[in-house]
């Protein structure tokens, strides 16, 4: 299972990260999971000697949190890439690619974000 | 002085994938480099959540091709964890016997790739020519001679014979004697030294920064392997992270070359100590539940697994961190103050693959 998880809000995020550069933990990535309700985790997942540490912050969609990028610089790509496939409202990415990296003019969703599906019968009852 | 922009990729001879750089340029000299990606995405992330957990084995492996097996592993040891099963101890040296084996043509194609680069056309062949040896085991072995699923859920979907295991000793004996030959253009020529002794550095308390992986991190003097942490069968046999201190191309060049006489070596061990047996287990109780994370050493550095199991057949969430992802950041740091001549060797001396980071 996961070990060493701290869960932590958005704004205790910057503190937790300086705190890992601190111990001298190496940043591997970060991952967004969709609750499927208003809310996403995020874990960052850092390593010192093999032995993981991973920071879990839960926010609510379109909830603003800061980038890690100017701690840890190899945070650029995965935070654009959070930022466009999940609709992370990720702030000051030290590289921001402004929704572009992999998302087209044309593509306006977040295609990796869960939708609430109602399903319809064909009498009209929802279930 | 003005500065120029000059668009490097998505297209170009020296990258087989379509990696793009803007290199900002002073003269000939490089003051900036921003990477552009995204040409090639496919979205297989969210592909596995509509396929089952069991099928997502194969999608994994589609992630790319030359690192197939790891991904395969990865993948299986995740699932595994969640499910609480115990795969046979055959099956962890099976699994080593396939995955070293990737890690050989996976460095051989790179080394072939950069023979061609700095224009050895009759090296390059010489280096994919000891890396069909190995292809041709795969074909033999598991039917294909990428993407071969070997592991699956339990264990390996194929056993190995004692005379499967005889020959595959002899062919490696056969690749590391043929590379001893190789080692000599590709670490000693005058040329080839020329274009890689000192170019693309990447300091220690830099590989450290930018938080690098793999290769390229031992290259740069970290002992960082995560083979080492003894996942599979790792842990049963005797090995030592390559390691050079110079971080630069050569010494990206030295580490890996090395790295494929230590899959010679562990191939050998781990056929000399094969126990008999099973190689895979019935996957039995209720779907994956919970989070989890597998790592595994890819040929390009560590991977990493996130699974988010819901008790049903479908996962959640999962999420892959590939070795090229994490070492495009150290790509920035190097580029800068090198001359646009070096470019393409600086590239691919990281061993860029596309497929993985656009996965």
């Amino acid at each position: 299972m996961i070990e060493n998880l701290v869960e932590a809000t958005s704004d205790q995020l910057l503190a937790e990260a300086s705190s890992c550069k601190y111990q001298n933990y190496r940043y591997v990535t970060s991952t967004c999971v969709d609750n499927g309700d208003d809310t996403i985790d995020v874990y960052y997942h850092f390593d010192k000697d093999y032995q993981m540490k991973n920071i879990k912050i839960t926010v609510k969609k379109g909830e603003e949190i800061p980038s890690i990028s100017k701690i840890y610089f190899s945070a650029i790509l995965v935070e654009n890439e959070m930022k466009e496939l999940f609709g992370l409202n990720i702030t000051d990415i030290a590289i921001d690619y402004g929704g572009h990296m992999l998302l087209s003019d044309e593509e306006l969703s977040s295609p990796m974000l869960r939708q609430q599906i109602t399903i319809e019968q064909r009498g009209g009852k929802q279930e | 002085m003005s500065s120029t922009v000059i668009p490097f990729g998505p297209q170009h001879p020296v990258l087989p994938e379509p990696l793009h750089i803007k290199l900002v340029m002073e003269d000939e000299k490089i003051v900036e480099a921003i990477p552009a990606i995204g040409y090639v995405h496919r979205g297989l992330e969210k592909l596995t959540e509509t396929k089952e957990f069991t099928q997502n084995t194969f999608v994994v492996e589609r992630v790319c091709g030359i690192c197939s097996v790891m991904h395969a592993m990865a993948y299986c040891q995740g699932i595994e964890e969640l499910m609480n099963i115990e795969i046979p101890d055959r099956a962890k040296f099976l699994r080593v016997i396939w995955a070293e084996l990737h890690r050989m043509h996976s460095h051989l194609l790179w080394l072939g790739l950069l023979a061609d680069a700095f224009g050895f056309e009759s090296l390059f062949m010489q280096a994919w020519r000891n890396r069909e040896k190995v292809m041709d085991i795969m074909e033999e072995t598991c039917g294909s001679r990428v993407v071969i699923s070997a592991n699956i859920i339990g264990g390996t979907r194929r056993d190995l014979t004692k005379e499967q295991m005889v020959k595959i000793n002899q062919v490696v004996d056969e690749i590391k004697e043929d590379l001893e030959q190789l080692e000599a253009v590709f670490l000693n020529n005058y040329t080839v030294k020329h274009r890689l002794v000192g170019r693309g550095v990447l300091t220690k308390a830099d590989a450290i920064e930018y938080c690098t992986v793999g290769p390229m991190a031992r290259a740069s003097g970290l002992k960082t392997d995560l083979r080492t942490t003894g996942y599979s069968a790792y842990g049963q046999l005797d090995f030592e992270p390559v390691i050079h201190n110079d971080g630069d191309n050569y010494a990206r060049t030295y580490v890996r070359l090395h790295e494929i006489y230590q899959s010679v070596d562990l191939v050998k061990q781990a056929i000399a100590k094969i126990p008999e047996g099973e190689h895979v287990v019935p996957v039995k109780g209720n779907p994956p539940k919970g989070d989890v994370i597998s790592r595994v050493e890819q040929p390009r550095g560590e991977v990493l697994y996130f699974m988010r199991g819901n008790g049903t057949k479908t996962l959640d969430r999962l999420r892959l961190r590939t070795p090229t992802f994490a070492n495009i950041p150290s790509l920035l740091k190097m580029l800068p103050g090198s001359e646009l001549a070096d470019v393409g060797m600086i590239i691919l001396t990281i061993d860029p693959c596309i497929s993985c980071t656009e996965r």
